[in-house]
């Protein structure tokens, strides 16, 4: 009996190896094909490119049709118009190999971009022994506030892409608020006490639906808080948040929760059929509309937009013409570094009134909060 | 004097009474805590029909763990790459669902999960590789399998990437006919639980609307549930059962009575894969997530270990424990105020102070003395606070299990050979 185990075991374990190996070796012909979408995918052109671009995701990696997405979305069009080359590295599930990623990136490459606010420490260390080489972080304005509190740059190879997304979150508050039928509409966050920065998403939301309507019922809630990040990969919780606020009576829903969001379109198509009227979600960070899948495509009312492609795709050019600059570069509604969409034609007739507001904010008329009030 | 020998006396007439019996009552007495909490708390969340539902969907996968730790450990091997296992299972589930429809993608997840069971049985059955050991290899490999394997399929799939998967189609739901008003052929038939808890009649309504809950679900669900019955005959009631069980009280008595322990260990440990793979499958069907997501069972596998030893390796137990884990965590997702939550608070002093009681009937002292403690010390916190903090739901069921660890180890029986390393022959390795 523990022969023949053995026996098969020794067959098992060649039989999975040879497959590996097949399988390895099929991906790399795929590769010279230009196929995308490897873990480490060079994109080399035959043409001398102007720089070379290390990219470094953030844990959910490429295809979580959301914020990776955005920044892929960025560096395709460099490469497409700028004449670059570009890597692309994911770190592990638990983001434990970050610091690695970052210096193997910074080794063979003009510009390091990591994609999120959790490389802060990781991008200063590494930039600071690669001083050859520029950084730039999204989503955190790398700014040290330690030895000075009005906040340095911390070297000048190292920039922080920020957002107004307060800003952008207001105006599909206000759209929120507009469209509603029952006066309820509901607000998801991925990770509370992150630095604030899922914060200042519901703080502008809720203030662009109350600008339009002071009376409206806001329920906002968090997947998890941190330093627990599982919230940002939670669709499961996420849609029974939604179907509980569906139920009391929200038929808008906003979510700032990375991959768990789709957890909450699940919910506004399952709510809709079961009830039998249509209930709406709001997208964030890429345009919803065209990233997720078509099955639920109907119920994404509009998306928060925040241009993290515009953003790299500036700090590429920026850094081909050797002028970027240390330190926080601020991306608003007045350069369109967030800003909200229209596809799918579901908000059409609201558009008239977003631009007004949107205006009023680029003017300075309205001051968006950054905190929520509760 | 006289009256407490009539007490001693319905206590012996409670203890003769049929297990069945026992249970109706406990639900009973359970019921008419978590009313009486709901009216003093001006809530109708704890016993709404959604957050029945809500109770069942997050309980699902916590109790095919839980029952694929029993499977493991009524042969005598101890499973704590459960998680492990339950990574395959969503990642096979997806991908099947994916290519070949939601039905196939349950099957194949089954399958991913009997792949990481006859690992786990190849390494400790054959080979005799420490148990544990052997666990937490499956929990470290499996995610990074499950990646490597994204990395070469799902990146190439629309909508997919390295750590998620295309979104995955539904099983479909049934709905009983007559209790909860599903169709026979065109014809509805009437709602009798529904019609019953909007009736606001105390207590009664309360308890119709939590069972309404089950009364349309998910087939996967139903499937779920059936396993509990099954594996209870299966274990209790054949031939099988027997000689799968010697293997986990006292292999060497089986052995001499001619059965070949290996084989049985193999069918139970790899029982216990599928059983962790259906787990996971089912997370990733659109009654929970809808898509695989890397880490995504955040944590399952353990909790359905945890519900084991709440249920003392029964069945039955399993899967009271893993409602009790799941109650309590689709609860906190669907309460909107906080107040639900918080009245779950309450619920949970009134379970101390019946601790307290029992254990002072029982002469354990010491053991009444702490429970008395952590109920007032629960009192205190339920009074002065007007929420409950998010991850104080997450640790609940770990909570629960080492409560009872502390207070019911001595009615806590698992297998006598479970985890001890078996040679044929009784030679030691």
């Amino acid at each position: 009996m523990l022969k023949r185990i053995r026996l098969l075991t020794t067959i098992l374990v060649f039989v999975l190896l040879t497959a590996t190996w097949t399988a390895c070796n099929g991906d790399t012909t795929e590769d010279t094909d230009g196929s995308n979408g490897n873990d480490n995918d060079s994109n080399v052109d035959n043409s001398e490119a102007a720089i070379s671009v290390g990219v470094v995701y953030d844990v959910t990696g490429k295809g979580d049709q959301s914020f990776n997405d955005a920044a892929a979305a960025g560096i395709e069009r460099a490469e497409n118009e700028l004449n670059i080359e570009y890597t692309e590295l994911t770190p592990n599930k638990d983001g434990s190999d970050r610091a690695e990623l970052l210096q193997l990136a910074a080794d063979s490459h003009d510009l390091v971009v990591a994609v999120g606010f959790l490389y802060e420490p990781f991008v200063v260390d590494a930039a600071t022994e690669n001083q050859d080489v520029q950084f730039g972080v999204v989503d955190t304005p790398m700014l040290d506030f330690e030895s000075d509190p009005s906040g340095q740059p911390y070297g000048d190879n190292i920039s922080g892409l920020v957002f107004t997304e307060h800003e952008g979150s207001f105006l599909v508050g206000a759209a929120a608020a507009l469209k509603s039928q029952t006066g309820t509409i509901g607000f998801i966050g991925g990770v509370a006490n992150a630095g604030g920065l899922i914060e200042k998403f519901q703080a502008g939301y809720e203030a662009g639906a109350l600008a339009v309507d002071p009376e409206i019922t806001i329920f906002a809630n968090y997947i998890t808080e941190a330093p627990d990040s599982t919230g940002w990969q939670a669709p499961d919780r996420a849609q029974e948040i939604a179907l509980s606020m569906y139920e009391n009576g929200a038929d808008i829903i906003y979510h700032a929760a990375g991959g768990s969001g789709l957890g909450l379109f699940a919910a506004a198509k399952k709510h809709s059929e079961t009830v039998g009227s249509k209930v709406w979600a709001i997208g964030v960070d890429s345009d919803q509309y065209h990233t997720v899948d078509p099955e639920v495509q109907d119920y994404v009312l509009t998306s928060m937009l925040k241009r993290v492609d515009v953003a790299i795709f500036e700090l590429v050019k920026s850094t081909i013409e050797d002028n970027t600059e240390p330190g926080a570069i601020t991306y608003d509604l007045a350069v369109e570094g967030v800003d909200y969409s229209t596809s799918g034609g579901f908000i059409d007739d609201i558009v008239e009134q977003l631009e007004s507001l949107k205006a009023q904010i680029v003017a300075g008329d309205i001051d968006v909060p950054t905190v929520p009030n509760s | 004097m006289n009256s407490v020998r009539k007490y001693f006396k319905i206590i012996e007439k409670v203890r003769a009474l049929p297990a069945w019996a026992t249970w109706m009552m406990w639900a009973t007495l359970g019921m008419l805590v978590l009313t009486l909490v709901q009216e003093l708390s001006d809530t109708s969340q704890l016993t709404d029909v959604v957050s029945s539902q809500g109770m069942i969907r997050w309980s699902v996968p916590i109790m095919l763990a839980g029952l694929g730790g029993l499977f493991a450990e009524r042969v005598g091997v101890i499973n704590i790459g459960l998680e492990g296992i339950m990574i395959l299972g969503t990642w096979f589930g997806a991908w099947g669902a994916v290519n070949y429809g939601p039905w196939a993608g349950m099957l194949i997840g089954i399958l991913g999960g009997a792949v990481g069971g006859l690992i786990h049985a190849i390494a400790t059955v054959s080979f005799g590789v420490d148990h544990i050991i052997s666990g937490v290899a499956i929990n470290l490999t499996a995610p990074g399998l499950t990646r490597y394997l994204s990395s070469h399929i799902f990146v190439n799939y629309d909508g997919g990437s390295i750590s998620q998967s295309p979104r995955v189609g539904k099983v479909g739901d049934f709905t009983f006919p007559f209790l909860a008003g599903g169709n026979i052929g065109s014809w509805q038939t009437p709602d009798l639980l529904g019609w019953t808890a909007d009736q606001n009649w105390f207590l009664i309504s309360e308890t119709t609307a939590l069972l309404r809950g089950a009364g349309s679900m998910s087939i996967a669900s139903i499937i779920a549930f059936a396993l509990v019955p099954i594996s209870v005959w299966i274990l209790w009631r054949t031939r099988l059962g027997l000689r799968l069980r010697i293997c986990g009280e006292h292999p060497l008595s089986g052995e001499s009575q001619g059965i070949n322990i290996y084989r049985y260990k193999y069918y139970g440990v790899l029982a216990s894969g599928m059983l962790a793979g259906f787990g996971g499958a089912f997370i990733v069907t659109p009654e929970l997530s809808g898509v695989y997501l890397e880490g995504q069972t955040q944590g399952r596998g353990f909790i359905g270990l945890g519900a084991l030893i709440f249920g003392n390796w029964k069945p039955g137990g399993v899967m009271t424990g893993s409602l009790l884990f799941g109650y309590p965590f689709g609860l906190s997702l669907r309460d909107l105020d906080g107040v639900a939550s918080r009245a779950l608070m309450l619920v949970g002093v009134f379970a101390l102070v019946g601790v307290t009681v029992w254990t002072l009937k029982k002469g354990r002292r010491t053991d009444a003395a702490l429970a008395g403690v952590l109920s007032i010390a629960a009192a205190v916190w339920y009074s002065t606070s007007q929420t409950v903090p998010k991850w104080w739901i997450s640790i609940l069921p770990y909570v629960i299990v080492l409560l009872v660890l502390v207070f019911f180890s001595q009615k806590l029986r698992m297998p006598q050979a479970n985890g001890s390393p078996y040679r044929k022959g009784g030679h030691s390795n």
